[in-house]
């Protein structure tokens, strides 16, 4: 029997992450031009058009991008069940989602930019999008929406056939449920941009539900999921407590069903909004208890070593405390959250600080890891006669000292972004020029161990 | 049964295995030697007590013989190459190569520990029901022989 077969029938070919994680770096480089094209005017609202572009550039093009080939890498090795026809789904999916970022994003940057007056709201004015960027934004509705739906398609068939459950598979599902509530809200606020649909309900409402549903329900749910099985794994920590892992995300979920309901109707006019800032601080609660009981367990780690993936996810995991700690402070002192700083400092502790950092140090320990086992897998593959060469080992795959040195850049560029209320002349272009830096070497670190992963494999057929 | 007996045996395998990486990178080099040892020798002894006991039952039972079990088995050899590697990186007290070698282990390791975790030990406990405690026993019975 062909053993070496039988895994690889449960591993998908290495093309099927790879193709997503080598495209993420990309879109963090056009994301850093953006940020030197347009600098501090972009941090002048929330709701400004080029603001929209980047944060879509950054959440689509780098975050989906990791999330989709890393849930495609490990629905069959954690829950034993193959992904169908891995290769051409994934090719569909990575397609239709690197033209619809683009598109998406082109669309925001051809809107107008709303009238001075209405720089609070202005999404109610924009909605009337001009001509070009109405082609834009249907493309990119069609594209996406394909995407997304042929994503939770495949993942929703896989989960089905799971026979034994465990906290990861319940996380995976509930995220994709959240998946599914983010991908509705945001196409039909697409609609409402192309004039496709006007949808009667308020575009300020609308947002808050699809980015919450977003970066909650389905971003920090998989992240949680994820962390369940990694923390442990990488450093050797205690397990997750039975109780967190249980019922920390059915509470988030269920919370954030409560969050749309009470938002939703104070919207309406029906209900103060003190229901749903209360149940906001549920959430961030939860959220908090995650990246105390991970900071504590990775402070309990067997494994001593300097490891870029630990820095990665303790900068991630203080982000998101001092993401919660800032929301918690615009709740109990509103006057803080009229400055329009106040929901940008946010977004950046959120995105860029807490999903970001976690992202790139997963990145760091599954790519050096697929590219052994692909190889690995190769060489003892015996229908394949292939000849035996000595293989790279994990820490072989790309140079640490480069790695660490991409780990401060963006460390660096962080900071100057949390910085730029001090107002200092050009300091959002200098973290655009470090975050353009920053990307690149991520994108050239990850490449380098596609070609050793490739001068490897023609080794092994060289000389058959 | 199986679930909670096996997982504690990964989980006593795992510290012998952080006890001797860092000894190998403070260069405490006997005591890693010592460490690295009785490390292989539990694995060794886990990863029989699963091929000649655990799984040949598990299969019997589910008429499964090339499902999840032969893919445990598959993952084994892989590991049993990597300890050869890193007892290599040992003799030659080369601690990059066995700190590289080590790194991809405790990957591979802890992936694979994950999957029998669980799916194939929760799923052996359904199958064997009563005589899982036997077939534990067996393969107790099985170290003390080795």
């Amino acid at each position: 029997m062909n053993t070496a077969n039988l895994a690889l029938q449960q591993t998908p070919p290495i093309s099927v992450p790879f193709r997503f994680f080598l495209t993420a770096p990309l879109f963090g480089v056009l994301a850093s031009v953006l940020l030197v094209w347009r600098g501090v005017e972009l941090f002048s609202s929330r709701w400004n058009v080029d603001l929209l572009a980047l944060t879509h550039l950054v959440v689509l093009g780098v975050i989906c991008m990791v999330m989709m080939g890393a849930v495609l890498q490990l629905i069959p090795i954690l829950m034993g069940v193959p992904i169908p026809h891995s290769r051409w789904v994934s090719t569909v999916l990575h397609l239709f989602l690197t033209l619809g970022t683009l598109a998406l994003a082109c669309g925001f940057l051809e809107m107008l930019p709303p009238p001075l007056h209405c720089v609070a709201h202005p999404l109610k004015e924009v909605s009337a999008a001009q001509l070009e960027s109405v082609w834009l934004f249907k493309s990119a509705i069609l594209l996406l929406g394909l995407s997304f739906v042929m994503f939770l398609g495949v993942a929703g068939y896989c989960l089905i056939q799971v026979t034994v459950h465990n906290p990861i598979s319940w996380a995976m599902q509930l995220a994709f449920m959240s998946l599914a509530v983010t991908v509705t809200i945001g196409l039909m606020l697409g609609a409402t941009f192309s004039n496709t649909w006007m949808v009667s309900w308020s575009p300020v409402m609308l947002t808050q539900w699809h980015l919450t549903w977003g970066l909650v329900g389905w971003v920090s749910v998989l992240v949680m999921g994820v962390a369940y099985q990694v923390v442990p794994m990488f450093q050797i920590t205690p397990q997750y407590p039975l109780k967190v892992r249980t019922w920390l995300v059915p509470i988030l979920f269920l919370s954030l069903i409560g969050w749309a309901i009470f938002y939703g109707l104070a919207n309406l006019n029906q209900w103060s909004f003190s229901w749903s800032q209360l149940v906001e601080g549920v959430l961030g609660i939860g959220l908090s208890v995650f990246a105390i009981t991970t900071l504590f367990l990775q402070s309990r780690r067997l494994r001593k070593l300097p490891d870029l993936t630990l820095n990665y996810w303790r900068v991630g995991m203080v982000c998101l405390l001092m993401a919660v700690g800032w929301r918690f402070t615009g709740i109990l002192w509103p006057a803080v959250t009229t400055q329009p700083v106040y929901e940008i400092i946010l977004g950046i502790l959120f995105i860029a600080g807490f999903v970001l950092s976690v992202i790139q140090g997963m990145l760091y320990k599954i790519i050096p890891f697929l590219v052994w086992l692909h190889l690995q897998n190769r060489q003892l593959d015996v229908l394949k006669a292939v000849r035996l060469v000595k293989l790279p080992n994990m820490k072989q795959v790309f140079s640490e000292r480069w790695a660490r040195r991409q780990f401060w850049l963006y460390l660096f560029g962080l900071a100057l972004l949390l910085a730029t209320p001090i107002g200092l002349p050009g300091i959002v272009q200098i973290a655009g020029v470090v975050w353009f830096c920053s990307f690149l070497l991520l994108g050239y670190n990850l490449y380098s161990a596609l070609w050793l992963y490739l001068s490897v494999s023609r080794q092994m057929v060289a000389s058959t | 049964m199986i679930t909670e007996t096996l997982s504690n045996e990964h989980a006593h395998c795992d510290n012998l295995f952080a006890q001797a990486e860092s000894d190998v990178a403070n260069g405490q080099w006997e005591k890693a030697a010592r460490g690295v040892a009785d490390f292989v020798k539990a694995m060794g002894q886990h990863f029989s007590a699963e091929e000649q006991i655990l799984f040949p039952a598990f299969e019997q039972r589910t008429g499964q013989t090339a499902g999840p079990t032969q893919v445990m088995r598959f993952e084994h050899q892989q590991m049993r190459q990597l300890f050869a590697q890193m007892q290599q990186g040992l003799a030659q007290q080369d601690s990059s190569e066995y700190l590289g070698i080590s790194e991809t282990l405790l990957m591979l390791m802890r992936q694979h520990n994950a999957k029998e975790e669980q799916i194939l030990y929760p799923m052996s406990d359904r199958v064997l029901g009563n005589e899982a405690s036997a077939i534990l026993a067996q393969m107790e019975q099985s170290k003390q022989g080795v």
